[in-house]
């Protein structure tokens, strides 16, 4: 008995070693041994045909033996089926490195991102955004704001007229006209928008974006001012930004300036950024002019504020590196994707 | 202005470079654009802008001014005049002054025996650093005059004149006077002109009269330096479209009281360039002279205003520098006297200006004001930011357009019958002439653009305002927010995975609007229906009715014609979405309904519609169908063609019953299907197909 079970054994071990690596082989010699004819099945079923005392110790022996073979069987079908699948996953890779499907990706015009940029870390500060017509009356363009007809400060504007006496706004300042006489200070505003001068060359578009701060309250000074400009630059450009006052004439501002901040890129030791002057002009500021105060119903003894603004479009072309003015209303397509959403 | 440095220095005899003097010009609101020449010289030419409040500052004088204020160094003392000789100027000649209203001044002086010729090599050097061209020596002394004191002189021939007197009056509506430029111009009673016995002469601060012109002959000149009304001035440079270095100089308003020092130094320049002898007396007829102007200046204003206290001695210091006297009133008060040519200087906050200007505003600290409590909500379009995310999301490229355009470039984009747009009076260019009445043909330019640099696939938006002109001339017209998209090429880019994408559809520009809608207000809901626009292909158009009755969006196909006359090869479609109209919009609640706890069935028609037939028609006419649960219609497959008639369309309805609580018994569904059926042909709108 323990001859022919010695025997049973080394033919198993052989034919799994033949067998190994292929699930078919594998079940077929599960089959020759442990199946319903198979070598191990009839040798148990010969059992009960021994001698009590034979029996035993044979049933011992056979079911040892049927427990190593299960267990080889069952790990050699695994390792067979595994690489069975290695076989199979070895066809069909794909070439990672091809392109890529990008889901289809738009853009915002750079002026935009800027504007959104501003506007944003404006109403972090307080501020409310406010709006008005591009189609101004020649009160709230000029008149409101320290500009009476005849004045020659008007020859700077060059100004759109529509038919009928209307005209295209100049400047965004008429928002902080139309804001000041229907809501009572304190205000703290910005008023992006277009704005249309009659312009056009290779640093000046006839339509261009401009954005000014307005803050009305008790006690407003130029401090509050430059305070004011160094917060919201260092937090545009992400960077520690200073600003520079200097003394400029703007009718609706008194004490009026023209402002520069510290060149963003080079942190003012100078660059192609700022032309090598460590400085960028950015616009203009100053105090609420008192005549701007009175035509807006508000008291300058009691209110006084400051206002600023600067162009979004030369913001977005710093900040991009933007050189050609025209690229930002030609609406090409390869200029425009580089700003994705 | 071009000024010169080496001038500057002998009027304000300080050794500061060129460079130098333009930092401190520049520091103190007199920016110097260019240094042209060699900065640490004395010789270099400096372009000064001149803001027009500073009209004192239209002369070297008033630069050397600055100069002496910021340096400590006094002005230099001007040369005087040479001794009169001969028989007075009042016997010579009368002045007299009609229209006071606009000259409040007119002095006059007569220099004899003059001899016209070229001038000195230094004062045609001096003129061509400031920028004129070097005449003669009577010419240009009188310009000198006018670069030295920022205040124009006039010269006129004293043997022209007839009387010999000088008038100043309004013009006689239609007379004519020939300008020194050569053109006759016709006159308007609200010019002011310098006329003699006869005629007029010069058109009064603007420009003289070739009558009376210097000639080579001219012996005797009669010097005019006047102080005419800066508006009066204005009007009539603009009326004759005329812009002088003198009308430049009145309108911005000069010194009342300069006249008699320009006087002296024409006679000086006279004498020294020609060999005139300068007649004895002065006329002066000065109808309303200048009031001195005091101001007062608080200490505590100028803390509240610049955010510090500078300190009365520095505030005294400065005041001084600037020569306004300052007057100590009281612990808080200056008073000061405004001199005659700074006529910028009319409130306290002016000289606050003027103090922060003079000490410098790097002295003032920073610091950012308080948040208030709460802030104001803002007057921002509530969709503006929205859809530009929405559509930029989808793949679309934001871009710019101005918002004016050719006359009748948007003419295929508004509904016939619009009224007409509103024109500009002065337009830069031919391209923009009107104001835009449809946000589309801008979007529709760039698409040509990036055709022509071979782009295969359009894909552009823009977010702007449109303007509606109202009733009226002179009215307001409504500005209302668009967003325009143009969609040309393959539906999706080109991928080697997809190599020849389908072309952009209808139905794909209709997704994009009911998606862009959709998201700006959910919930929102419309009727499509055909709209005609002229410049849309007739077939292929549609509009998004809103629940007003009115359009929230169109769109459609770009038109044959107008595709051919652009030269687009591909079909290009287009839309545009009223952001104002789906502003007024409700949208619908957007609260999650409950999940059925049954299987929906869904069972699929095939139907043959007529001609003419939309599916539109077909739902509407499916959904009077009494349905034993809440019923979906979807079209999923559709053909036209052979075997079908001319017209026919092929359709597979899909149509979803979703029960909520019970499953619906198998009677129930087919009795639902054959009243759909028969609702069908007893509708005329088509069959059922074999």
């Amino acid at each position: 008995m323990r001859e022919e079970l010695a025997r049973i054994e080394l033919d198993f071990d052989r034919d799994l070693a033949e067998a190994a690596g292929d699930p078919d082989k594998v079940e077929a010699l599960r089959v020759r041994v442990l199946g319903r004819r198979g070598t191990l099945t009839a040798l148990m079923k010969g059992l009960g045909a021994l001698p009590a005392e034979q029996r035993r110790d044979a049933g011992r022996w056979v079911n040892d033996l049927k427990q190593r073979v299960e267990e080889r069987l069952a790990g050699a079908a695994d390792l067979a089926a595994r690489a069975a699948r290695a076989a199979e996953l070895r066809v069909g890779a794909l070439d990672v490195t091809l392109p890529c499907r990008l889901p289809e990706v738009g853009s915002l015009h750079p002026v935009t991102h800027a504007r959104r940029d501003l506007e944003r870390i404006f109403l972090e500060m307080g501020y409310s955004v406010e709006r008005g017509p591009e189609v101004e009356d020649d009160f709230h363009n000029f008149q409101a704001l320290n500009l009476p007809p005849d004045h020659p400060a008007r020859d700077a504007a060059d100004t759109f007229y529509l038919e009928g006496g209307l005209l295209l706004r100049t400047h965004t300042s008429p928002v902080q006209i139309r804001t000041m006489t229907t809501r009572r200070p304190p205000i703290r505003m910005v008023c992006p928008g277009r704005v249309y001068r009659r312009d056009w060359d290779a640093t000046h578009l006839p339509m261009f974006h401009q954005l000014e701060a307005l803050v009305v309250d008790e006690h407003i000074s130029i401090a509050d001012l430059k305070g004011t400009m160094e917060a919201v630059w260092s937090r545009f450009f992400k960077t520690k930004i200073t600003t520079r006052l200097r003394p400029g004439y703007f009718p609706f501002v008194e004490p009026g300036c023209e402002y520069d901040v510290s060149c963003p890129r080079c942190g003012g030791g100078g660059c192609r950024v700022c032309k090598q002057s460590g400085w960028l002009e950015l616009g203009g500021a100053g105090m609420v002019h008192p005549a701007v105060f009175e035509a807006c119903g508000v008291d300058p003894e009691r209110w006084t504020g400051f206002a600023f603004g600067l162009g979004i479009d030369r913001i977005a072309m710093t900040r991009f590196g933007i050189e050609d003015l025209r690229l930002l209303m030609e609406g090409d397509a390869r200029f425009l994707r580089q700003f994705p959403v | 202005m071009l000024v010169s440095v080496a001038w500057v220095r002998e009027m304000c005899p300080c050794d500061a470079t060129a460079g130098r003097i333009a930092e401190i010009l520049t520091s103190r609101g007199l920016t110097v654009d260019t240094v042209i020449g060699d900065p640490s010289s004395a010789e270099a030419v400096l372009d000064v802008d001149v803001p027009a409040n500073r009209p004192d500052c239209l002369g070297h004088r008033g630069i050397a001014r600055e100069l002496s204020a910021a340096t400590g160094v006094p002005l230099a003392r001007v040369p005087s005049p040479p001794a009169p000789a001969g028989g007075p100027v009042d016997q010579a000649v009368s002045v007299e002054i009609a229209a006071p209203e606009h000259c409040a001044r007119y002095t006059a002086r007569l220099v004899r025996g003059v001899r016209v010729g070229p001038s000195p090599p230094w004062v045609v050097r001096r003129l061509e650093d400031c920028g004129l061209r070097a005449l003669d020596n009577v010419v240009d002394a009188s310009n000198l005059v006018m670069l030295a004191l920022g205040h124009p002189v006039h010269f006129f021939d004293l043997a022209r004149l007839r009387g010999p007197r000088v008038i100043v009056r309004a013009a006689r509506p239609g007379e004519l006077l020939t300008t020194l430029d050569a053109v006759e111009r016709k006159l308007d009673a609200a010019d002011l002109v310098i006329a003699d016995a006869d005629r007029p002469l010069a058109l009064a601060g603007v420009m003289g009269g070739a009558d009376s012109e210097i000639s080579i002959d001219t012996r005797d000149v009669l010097i005019e330096a006047a102080w005419f009304d800066p508006v009066t001035v204005r009007r009539t440079a603009r009326r004759h479209g005329l812009h002088t270095d003198a009308s430049h100089r009145f309108e911005r308003g000069c010194d009342p009281e300069a006249p008699l020092a320009a006087q002296d130094l024409a006679c000086r320049l006279l004498a020294d360039l020609a060999g005139g002898v300068p007649a004895p007396g002065v006329l002066d007829v000065h109808p309303s002279p200048r009031r001195p102007r005091s101001l007062s200046l608080r200490m505590s204003r100028i803390a509240r205003l610049l955010g510090y206290d500078p300190g009365a001695s520095a505030t005294e210091s400065a005041l001084s520098a600037l020569a306004l006297a300052p007057r100590r009133i009281d612990h808080d008060r200056f008073e000061v006297d405004v001199p005659s040519y700074r006529v910028d200087l009319e409130t306290e906050a002016d000289l606050v200006e003027e103090v922060a200007r003079h000490i410098g505003y790097d002295q003032v600290p920073a610091r950012v004001p308080a948040p208030t409590g709460s802030p104001a909500s803002g007057t921002t379009h509530p969709l503006e930011e929205r859809c530009r995310d929405l559509l930029a999301h989808a793949g679309f490229l934001e871009m710019f357009s101005y918002a004016m355009v050719a006359v009748g470039e948007d003419d295929p984009f508004v509904p016939p019958g619009t009224r007409a747009p509103l024109k500009l009076t002065n337009p830069i260019a031919e391209p923009l002439t009107c104001l835009r009445r449809s946000i589309l043909p801008g979007p529709i330019a760039a698409a040509g653009l990036n055709a022509r640099r071979a782009a295969r696939s359009q894909r552009l938006f823009e977010v702007g305002r449109v303007f509606l002109p109202g009733e009226n001339p002179g009215e307001f017209p409504e500005e209302v927010l668009r967003a325009g998209a143009v969609w040309g090429g393959p539906v999706r880019t080109p991928h080697w995975s997809e190599p020849h994408p389908p072309a952009v559809g209808f139905a794909d520009l209709a997704g994009l609007v009911e998606r862009a809608l959709r998201g700006m207000v959910p919930g929102v809901d419309w009727t499509v229906r055909p709209h005609a626009l002229p410049g849309l292909h007739p077939g292929r158009t549609a509009a998004w009715f809103g629940e007003h009755g009115d359009p929230l969006a169109w769109g459609g196909c770009l038109h044959p014609d107008l595709r051919a006359r652009l030269e687009f090869a591909d079909d290009l479609w287009l839309c545009e979405i009223d952001l104002d109209a789906l502003a007024r919009s409700t949208g619908a609640s957007t609260a999650q309904t409950a999940l059925p706890r049954v299987p929906a069935v869904v069972r699929d028609l095939s139907v043959v519609l007529a001609p003419d037939a939309s599916f539109a028609d077909l739902t509407a006419t499916l959904e009077r169908v009494p349905a034993p649960a809440p019923a979906t219609f979807d079209a999923v497959d559709r053909y036209e063609g052979p075997p079908l008639g001319a017209g026919e369309a092929a359709l597979t309805v899909r149509v979803c019953l979703q029960p909520l609580e019970r499953s619906l018994e198998e009677d129930a569904i087919e009795g639902y299907r054959r009243g759909l059926i028969d609702a069908l042909s007893s509708s005329g709108l088509g069959r059922l197909r074999a």
